[in-house]
C-alpha cells in the first residue's frame, strides 16, 4: 500500500519532469506565458479592489482583510491549477481518445492523468497570490501572529490546494458522460474562486451553507482568513475548525476519487 | 496454451443523438433520445500463444472494437474472454503489464521529446526492471536500427521512423501478446516491409503471439497464417489465407503463347477475339493479344492440367501460365456477393 503511493509517486515526478523538459523546448514562450498569466490575474485582483473605491468595507471587512483572503486563495488556487493541469484539461484527453492509452498501461489512471499536463504559467497566480498576501500584511501592521496562526495559514492553504484539485477532478470525471457541459465544471471550479475572492458572510445562507459544508471550498481560504484575522465564522463554528481543513479537505477528495472511479468503469462500458 | 479466447463476444452500442440547440442540447441530458448500434455480434474466437493472426474487414467492420474489448478498456454486452489466463474487464491492469499495443494511426510517443525520453519514460510506466529494460532497449534499437534518430523528438520523425519509434515502445515491457491497429497504415514500401519482417522475427524468437487489423491484406498474406474476416461485427472467415483462397478463389485465369499464324487463321468474332470452337464448360475467353489469349476456369468445371491438355491436343502451344486470383479480389468478392453469411446462414438454417 505505502509501497505502491510512494512508487506513484516517482511516477508522477516523471511525468511531471518529461512535461518540463517538453516545454523547456520553448522557454520564451514559456517566459511570456508566465508573465501573461501573472498580469491576468493581477488585473482580477485588481477588479476586486475596485469595490473599495466608494465603499471604506465590505460587510466590516477592510481593504487589508479581502486582500488577505484573495491572496490565500490564489496561493491554493494557483498550486491546484499547477498540479492539476492535466486533470483541468481532462477534457481533451477524452476528446482526443487517449484515455484508452492511459487505460492500457499497467499504473494508476489518476496518476497519469494528472501528471499529463504541467502549467508553469500557474506559477503566475501563484506568486500574485504572495505578492497580494504580502500587500495585505502592509494593509494589516496591527496584526498580532501566533505559532497556531501561521500553522492554520499553512493547513489552510494546503487544504485548500486540495479542495480545488477535487472540483477539478470532478469536472474532469463528468467528461466520462459528456465533454459538451463541461462549462457546467467550471462554474464550479472557477466560478467558486471567483466567489470565494470575496468573504463568503456577503452571499445569502444557502450559499455559504453550500461553500462551507458541501464543496466545501471555504476551508482553504475563508475559514483559515478569519481564524488568522479572528473573526467569527458564519453558522457558530468555532475558530478552531481551521484545524479540521485537512480532514474535510482529505474526506471531500477521497470522495471526488471515488466518483473518479465510477467515471472509469462507466467509461470503459460505454466505450469511445 | 490458449492465449486469446473469446465466446460469444457482442457489443452494443447506445448512441444518444443530440437534439439541435441550446436547450435542445439540455434536454438530451436529461431525457437522452437512445439509439442501439451493435458493433460486434457474437464473435467467437481461440488464439494459442506463439500465433500470428489477421484480423481483416472493412471500416466499421468492429475490429477495433473487437481488440479494444480484448485489452480490458471495453466491456463487452454479451459473451466471455480470457486474455492471457486473465478476465480482461476484471484485471485490466493486470493484464496491460502483459500484452502491447499500437495504434498505427495514434501514437503514444511524447511529440515534443526525443524518441529515448519517451522509452525511459515507458519503464516507469510499466514498472520495468531497468536491467531487464536496458537488455530489451539494445536489443529492439538494433532490430528495428532506432540508433538513427532515437535522439529526435518525435515529432520530426517520418511515419515510417514513428512507426518504428511505437513498435520499440509497446514491446520494452516483454508483452506475451501484441495487439496491432493497423500497423502499416500510411507507410510505403520500404517501409512496410521492414515492419514485417520486424514483425516476423520477434514473433519467431520472442514468441510474442501478434493479433493484427488492416486493410492491406499484403500484410495478412505476408505475416498470418490465419486470418479472421469479419463485417457487420460478425465472423465471416476463419481459417488460413490459402483456404480462402481455394474455397472462394472463384475463377483462375489461364494465360497461354499460341501459336500467331495458328491463330490467326481462326475465325474471329465481331470484337476480333479468335473463336476457339467447343471450349470445355466453363471455360470462356477473356481476351486475346494474339499470339496471347486469356482463358478465365472455375476451378469446378476442369482441373488446370486437362485445361492446358484440351489445349495443346487442339493447338500448337507455345506457353502457359496460371494467374492465382488477388486475395485481396477475393475477399471483395466475399464482401460484395455475401458469400459466406449465405453460408453462415445456410448452415444455421
Amino acid at each position: 500500500m505505502i509501497e505502491n503511493m510512494l512508487s506513484d509517486l516517482r511516477l508522477y515526478l516523471h511525468l511531471l519532469r518529461m512535461q518540463w523538459r517538453a516545454q523547456s523546448q520553448y522557454k520564451m514562450n514559456r517566459a511570456i506565458d508566465i508573465g501573461s498569466y501573472f498580469a491576468v490575474t493581477s488585473l482580477e485582483f485588481v477588479g476586486v479592489l475596485v469595490y473599495f473605491g466608494p465603499f471604506p468595507s465590505m460587510l466590516g471587512w477592510h481593504v487589508g482583510e479581502v486582500a488577505m483572503l484573495y491572496g490565500v486563495m490564489s496561493i491554493g488556487f494557483g498550486f491546484a491549477e499547477l498540479f492539476g493541469a492535466g486533470i483541468d484539461n481532462f477534457q481533451d484527453t477524452i476528446r482526443l481518445g487517449e484515455f484508452d492509452r492511459v487505460l492500457l498501461r499497467p499504473v494508476s489512471s489518476f496518476v497519469q492523468v494528472a501528471g499529463s499536463d504541467f502549467r508553469l504559467r500557474r506559477l503566475g497566480r501563484i506568486s500574485q497570490g504572495c505578492i497580494t498576501f504580502v500587500i495585505a500584511l502592509r494593509l494589516l501592521p496591527d496584526l498580532h501572529w501566533t505559532l497556531a496562526k501561521f500553522i492554520a495559514l499553512l493547513l489552510g492553504i494546503a487544504s485548500g490546494s486540495v479542495l480545488f484539485l477535487s472540483v477539478l477532478l470532478l469536472g474532469a470525471t463528468l467528461c466520462f458522460w459528456t465533454i459538451e457541459t463541461t462549462e457546467l465544471v467550471n462554474i464550479l471550479s472557477y466560478g467558486g474562486r471567483d466567489m470565494l475572492s470575496y468573504p463568503i458572510n456577503i452571499y445569502n445562507q444557502a450559499m455559504q451553507r453550500f461553500f462551507l459544508f458541501v464543496i466545501p471550498l471555504a476551508f482553504g481560504s475563508y475559514v483559515p482568513t478569519c481564524y488568522v484575522l479572528g473573526r467569527p465564522l458564519p453558522f457558530g463554528l468555532p475558530g478552531e475548525a481551521v484545524f479540521a481543513s485537512p480532514l474535510v479537505a482529505l474526506a471531500f477528495a477521497l470522495s471526488a476519487g471515488a466518483i473518479w472511479q465510477f467515471g472509469v468503469r462507466h467509461y470503459q462500458s460505454t466505450g469511445s | 496454451m490458449t492465449m486469446i479466447r473469446a465466446d460469444g463476444l457482442g457489443k452494443t452500442f447506445r448512441v444518444a443523438r443530440r437534439r439541435p440547440g441550446l436547450l435542445g442540447g439540455l434536454r438530451s441530458i436529461v431525457d437522452p433520445e437512445v439509439r442501439m448500434v451493435e458493433a460486434v455480434h457474437n464473435l467467437s474466437l481461440s488464439v494459442e500463444r506463439g500465433e500470428m493472426i489477421g484480423l481483416v474487414g472493412p471500416n466499421g467492420a468492429g475490429k477495433s472494437t473487437t481488440i479494444k474489448m480484448l485489452t480490458g478498456i471495453l466491456v463487452p454486452t454479451a459473451g466471455e474472454m480470457r486474455v492471457a489466463g486473465l478476465n480482461p474487464v476484471r484485471q485490466r491492469r493486470e493484464l496491460a503489464g502483459r500484452i502491447g499495443v499500437v495504434f498505427g494511426q495514434r501514437s503514444q510517443l511524447w511529440w515534443d521529446l526525443p524518441l529515448i525520453d519517451s522509452l525511459l519514460l515507458l519503464r516507469h510506466l510499466y514498472r520495468v526492471p531497468e536491467t531487464r529494460f536496458n537488455t530489451n532497449l539494445a536489443q529492439l534499437c538494433s532490430m528495428l536500427a532506432l540508433e538513427e534518430f532515437i535522439d529526435t523528438p518525435v515529432r520530426q520523425l517520418s511515419l515510417g521512423q514513428r512507426m518504428r519509434g511505437d513498435l520499440a515502445a509497446a514491446l520494452l515491457h516483454d508483452p506475451e501478446l501484441l495487439y496491432l491497429d493497423e500497423p502499416t497504415i500510411g507507410l510505403d514500401v520500404v517501409a512496410k516491409a521492414r515492419i514485417r519482417e520486424f514483425l516476423l522475427a520477434i514473433n519467431a524468437e520472442r514468441g510474442v503471439t501478434v493479433l493484427l487489423t488492416t486493410h492491406d491484406v499484403d500484410d495478412v498474406e505476408m505475416l498470418c497464417p490465419r486470418m479472421l474476416i469479419i463485417d457487420h461485427g460478425r465472423k465471416l472467415y476463419d481459417g488460413s489465407v490459402a483456404d480462402i483462397r481455394e474455397r472462394f478463389g472463384g475463377e483462375r485465369t489461364l494465360m497461354a503463347v499460341m501459336d500467331f499464324a495458328e491463330l490467326a487463321a481462326l475465325p474471329h468474332d465481331d470484337e476480333g477475339h479468335p473463336i476457339l470452337d467447343d471450349l470445355p464448360d466453363g471455360v470462356r475467353l477473356l481476351r486475346a493479344e494474339e499470339p496471347r489469349i486469356w482463358l478465365n476456369f472455375s476451378r469446378d468445371s476442369i482441373p488446370a492440367h486437362e485445361l492446358v491438355a484440351w489445349l495443346g491436343a487442339r493447338y500448337k502451344l507455345h506457353d502457359v501460365t496460371f494467374q492465382e486470383p488477388e486475395i485481396e479480389d477475393v475477399i471483395r468478392r466475399i464482401y460484395e456477393q455475401g458469400l459466406l453469411l449465405k453460408q453462415l446462414s445456410g448452415h444455421l438454417a
